[in-house]
């Protein structure tokens, strides 16, 4: 009897040693596991409600429901989306809208960037031609899609333009006032260290107005491809938004989505790519970063 | 040397804050400035620093007019104004952008050696506390060796340990070169710990009222009855300045924590 009772406090001392070290090692590891286990999960958070949509969607249809004619369930859509891609259809149409998208995009931020560093930094520039701008931007830029089209024709010159001047007014106002709103007290610190003009743009107020830039930029594309799709729903012959006019002039609702889908995809990887060239240059940003 | 000739400064709103301030300060000589809030010190700092030039007057350095920032002089301002894209060892080395790129990173590492942040070197700006970006703000503009530095209230947002350690730490880089500095600031015990002059200026417009030695050997301590003395004079000299009649009890040193922030 005494013996076993010694045998359990031994096995009870062991455990309880065996518990200690448990206990001193689990936070850090739990910890970490947990945080890995939140890297992984945090981004599928926000597919839950689109594929619970998604997946509803297709039992209603398939459960006979409704009859998804119009409104085609996911299975529909990623079959038309493969058979758009096996034929190459798909990523034909999706080169040449975003080739439309690279060129307009790529002349809207030359010229509003141009127009804005220049209104940002000489006050002459800006009261000449700021006011002017400012009336611009308030008309709809869809407004001067008859005009584009007498002046430039119904091919890509039109649409190009069209998707410039919706890529312009973002980026140029973001420029102007980034330039505008640079800390004082820094262009105070080149000057007391005697930089010429163009260093204190190279090294004062270009760092200092990227990450405005930036969002100015992100800005810009997003409007390019709300203007491309106004430019191809108003007559093209290829692009995104032509299988748009395509699926709504037969009667097929699911390329119409697969074609939406496509627009999400190229849009939002687009987007990405700013981001990830610009991220290099912003990792000294003081921001919260959130979870 | 640096010779400032009758300095007077008027804003284009028609402000006059500053009326002929004379002075002539011998290199290597450490000069504070203090006074009242609105009394110019900071007018005249830039106007030496050629940030913000004298509407009349002349400021020379060795006999070169002063209307724009110059290689010889050097500023600190009152917040660390460290640029955030630039990691602490690229910020010490702004100033040295001409120099060749092995001889600029030596200077950048000694001088952040010297302030005691070798380890900061690849950090960023905004990973430092207040007292370390300032003592950074403090290597970058000492490392292109200035032959006059100019200290614009450079410890006023520091926690009284931190400014009494930078203050001793700004005397220990002074001996290196023994560069020229003319301090503004707004708190006595500062100026006294420093300073081989303190210059006590009035408001409306700025001037020079009144100009008290420190015949003190350095180190200085702050508890001795030879500061005190001194202090006790400064602070009458900021009461007249102000146009204050110096009651008893405000003529008595004041020796209560904080009460040296005179303002």
């Amino acid at each position: 009897m005494a013996l076993s009772d010694r045998i359990d406090f031994a096995h009870a001392t062991m455990s309880a040693v065996g518990m200690t070290i448990v206990v001193e090692g689990s936070p850090t590891r739990e910890r970490a596991t947990r945080s890995r286990w939140a890297r992984l999960t945090r981004p599928a958070l926000g597919l839950v409600l689109p594929v619970t949509l998604a997946v509803g969607w297709e039992i209603i249809v398939r459960m006979g429901w409704a009859s998804g004619r119009l409104a085609p369930p996911p299975s529909v859509v990623f079959a038309t989306f493969v058979d758009l891609a096996r034929t190459g259809d798909l990523q034909r149409n999706t080169l040449v809208t975003l080739a439309r998208v690279a060129a307009g995009f790529g002349i809207g931020v030359t010229a509003a960037t141009i127009v804005g560093a220049a209104a940002g930094y000489s006050p002459l520039v800006r009261r000449l031609l700021d006011p002017s701008l400012q009336a611009l931007r308030a008309i709809p830029s869809i407004a001067w899609v008859p005009l584009f089209i007498l002046w430039l024709g119904i091919f890509e010159a039109s649409k190009v333009t069209l998707i410039a001047v919706g890529v312009f007014f973002p980026v140029y106002l973001g420029l102007m006032g980034a330039i505008q709103s640079v800390d004082r007290k820094l262009v105070e610190v080149g000057r007391a260290f005697r930089l010429s003009d163009v260093a204190m743009v190279q090294r004062i107020l270009l760092p200092a107005v990227l990450p405005a830039y930036v969002i100015s930029l992100r800005s810009g594309l997003g409007l390019g491809w709300m203007f491309v799709v106004a430019a191809e729903l108003m007559g093209a012959s290829e692009g995104l938004g032509y299988l748009l006019i395509d699926g709504q002039q037969l009667g097929k609702p699911a390329e119409i989505v697969a074609a939406i889908v496509a627009f999400g995809i190229v849009g939002k990887a687009t987007d990405w790519l700013i981001v990830l060239v610009a991220a290099p240059f912003l990792r000294w940003e003081d921001v919260v970063r959130s979870e | 040397m640096l010779i400032l000739e009758r300095i007077g400064k008027t804003y284009p709103n028609g402000v006059h804050a500053l009326g002929g301030v004379s002075l002539d300060v011998e290199l290597g000589e450490i000069v504070a400035v203090i006074g009242g809030s609105g009394c110019g010190k900071s007018t005249l700092l830039r106007a030496i620093a050629g940030l913000d030039p004298a509407s009349e007057g002349a400021v020379l350095l060795d006999g070169e007019r002063i209307v724009a920032p110059h290689a010889k002089i050097g500023i600190i301002f009152q917040e660390p104004r460290l640029l955030p894209w630039l990691k602490v060892a690229d910020n010490v080395g702004f100033g040295l952008g001409d120099r060749p790129s092995a001889e600029r990173a030596a200077r950048v590492a000694a001088a952040l050696k010297r302030v005691g942040l070798a380890e900061k070197a690849n950090v960023w700006p905004r990973e430092l506390s207040g007292g370390q970006a300032q003592r950074v703000a403090i290597a970058r503009a000492l490392v292109p060796r200035p032959e006059v530095l100019l200290l614009d209230e450079p410890f006023s947002a520091l926690d009284a340990f931190t400014r009494s350690d930078l203050q001793d730490h700004l005397l220990d880089l002074w001996t290196d070169a023994k560069p020229t500095l003319i301090l503004v600031t707004h708190d006595v015990d500062e100026a006294i710990v420093l300073a081989d002059r303190v210059m006590v200026m009035c408001p409306r417009p700025g001037r020079i009222f009144d100009e008290i030695g420190v015949d003190l050997p350095r180190p200085r301590d702050r508890q001795s009855a030879a500061f005190d003395f001194v202090k006790r004079r400064v602070l009458a000299a900021l009461d007249r300045s102000m146009q204050r009649v110096p009651t008893g009890a405000e003529a008595e040193p004041r020796a209560e924590a904080g009460a040296a922030l005179w303002w």
